[in-house]
């Protein structure tokens, strides 16, 4: 382990991306029998056409080695000094995924471990890794955001059914200076409680939700975190070139967008196509967004999330000039 | 009708003008329950005027609506 420089600030920088779905979709008309509405109900209403369902194809561990396998090979290297999974459904209750999806990458001897946050997951794990690098516990850390919420639904709940879709994504960090393309802005994370009850899973039981009173929240706390973040990094809303906001539903998007007034074209959205993927939301948005060269070098990013809990996080990200890997539904690799 | 709900109605949940009829109901305007949480949403940044989401559903028309925010201007 390598300690930093002393007196020098170091900066946690984005130096790879990667992603992974499962290869069954599932369309609105497919689910449309079953939950008794049809294509334009499920789409008027939440944005989703399709959506990717691991069903007993892959586990959340698959799925987190495969978007981490991509994100190394982005980054050119198959090293990474800590792995943070953020999960809302481990494969397990106890041990955590992590450590076998960092076994599975090859790197049996580093710190690995889950953290739970929803669907801000992502962020904190994000301000998690940079703190490992800014203490000197790692110089490059792993992170992903992995879940299988589908395993959680009622089939027969066509307020959450429709909505929530499988997969994963990755970031590679590495230790680097602050201002360089890919430097993480200041991280805004927050929590309450008191409503706990909105957005739910007890043990062994379906997920339940409040949408109406979510729809709110997520409003308002996703707006007020990212007015936070950009103020923290010294960016004005109108500097930012892309809104890149957990896929929780178009309409939320939108009305998070309209209050910060970013326009239709910075608005980023996967939804449509993989659904609500909790925890995997914003990196996998981020690594088809790349692949796809909706973003590229020098845009300024905005990353913001909400989730149950109700937890919410926000942070600022200049995108560096990556390359994808393969198609995020390439397969995993089983002996690296 | 009151000016501001025609312009959060119209500009901020894209109902056409056509639709703005006082006989209208959240069905014929295509409302759902999150479109009433915006359209209570939107009251209150735009205009000032605090309604739940719950008092629009149970107001059941735009005339009702209207009504209720009328109600809200001559409390203040």
């Amino acid at each position: 382990m390598r300690r930093p420089e002393p007196h020098r600030p170091s900066s946690a920088v984005v130096c790879g991306i990667g992603a992974a779905l499962p290869p069954r979709t599932v369309s609105n008309t497919d689910l449309a029998a079953e939950l008794g509405t049809d294509d334009a109900w499920i789409r008027t209403r939440t944005g989703i056409t399709h959506r990717h369902i691991a069903g007993t194809d892959a586990t959340t561990e698959d799925l987190a080695t495969r978007a981490a396998a991509h994100a190394l090979e982005s980054a050119g290297t198959r090293q990474a000094g800590a792995l943070i999974l953020a999960t809302a459904t481990p494969d397990h209750q106890l041990p955590a995924t992590a450590p076998a999806v960092a076994a599975r990458l090859g790197l049996t001897a580093i710190p690995a471990f889950d953290i739970a946050a929803a669907c801000t997951g992502f962020l904190y794990a994000l301000a998690t890794a940079a703190g490992f690098i800014a203490g000197g516990t790692a110089d490059m850390v792993l992170v992903i955001g992995a879940d299988r919420i589908s395993h959680l639904l009622d089939p027969g709940d066509r307020t959450t059914r429709p909505i929530f879709g499988d997969g994963a994504g990755a970031v590679l960090l590495r230790r680097g200076s602050p201002g360089e393309p890919g430097a993480l802005g200041p991280l805004m994370l927050g929590s309450d409680g008191t409503h706990h009850d909105l957005l739910k899973a007890p043990h062994g039981g379906h997920l339940r939700m409040d949408g109406p009173a979510l729809f709110r929240h997520a409003v308002d706390r996703m707006r007020s975190a990212s007015q936070d973040a950009a103020h923290a990094a010294g960016w004005r809303t109108d500097d930012i070139d892309r809104l890149v906001p957990h896929q929780a539903n178009a309409r939320i998007t939108n009305a998070v967008a309209d209050r910060l007034g970013i326009p239709p074209e910075g608005r980023l959205q996967n939804i449509q196509h993989v659904g609500n993927t909790s925890a995997a939301s914003i990196p996998l948005l981020l690594a088809q967004a790349c692949a796809d060269r909706r973003i590229t070098a020098g845009h300024r990013l905005l990353l913001t999330a909400f989730g149950a809990g109700l937890t919410w996080g926000a942070t600022t990200l200049t995108w560096p000039d990556l390359t994808t890997s393969q198609p995020p539904t390439s397969p995993a690799p089983e002996n690296p | 009708m009151n000016s501001n709900l025609i312009r959060i109605l119209h500009t901020g949940l894209n109902v056409t003008q056509e639709s703005l009829q006082p006989d209208a109901t959240l069905a014929d305007l295509g409302f759902d329950s999150l479109a009433l949480v915006e359209l209570s949403m939107l009251l209150k940044e735009q205009a000032q005027i605090d309604i739940s989401d719950t008092d629009l559903h149970q107001a059941g028309t735009l005339g009702a609506i209207n009504g209720l925010v009328e109600q809200k201007l001559a409390e203040q």
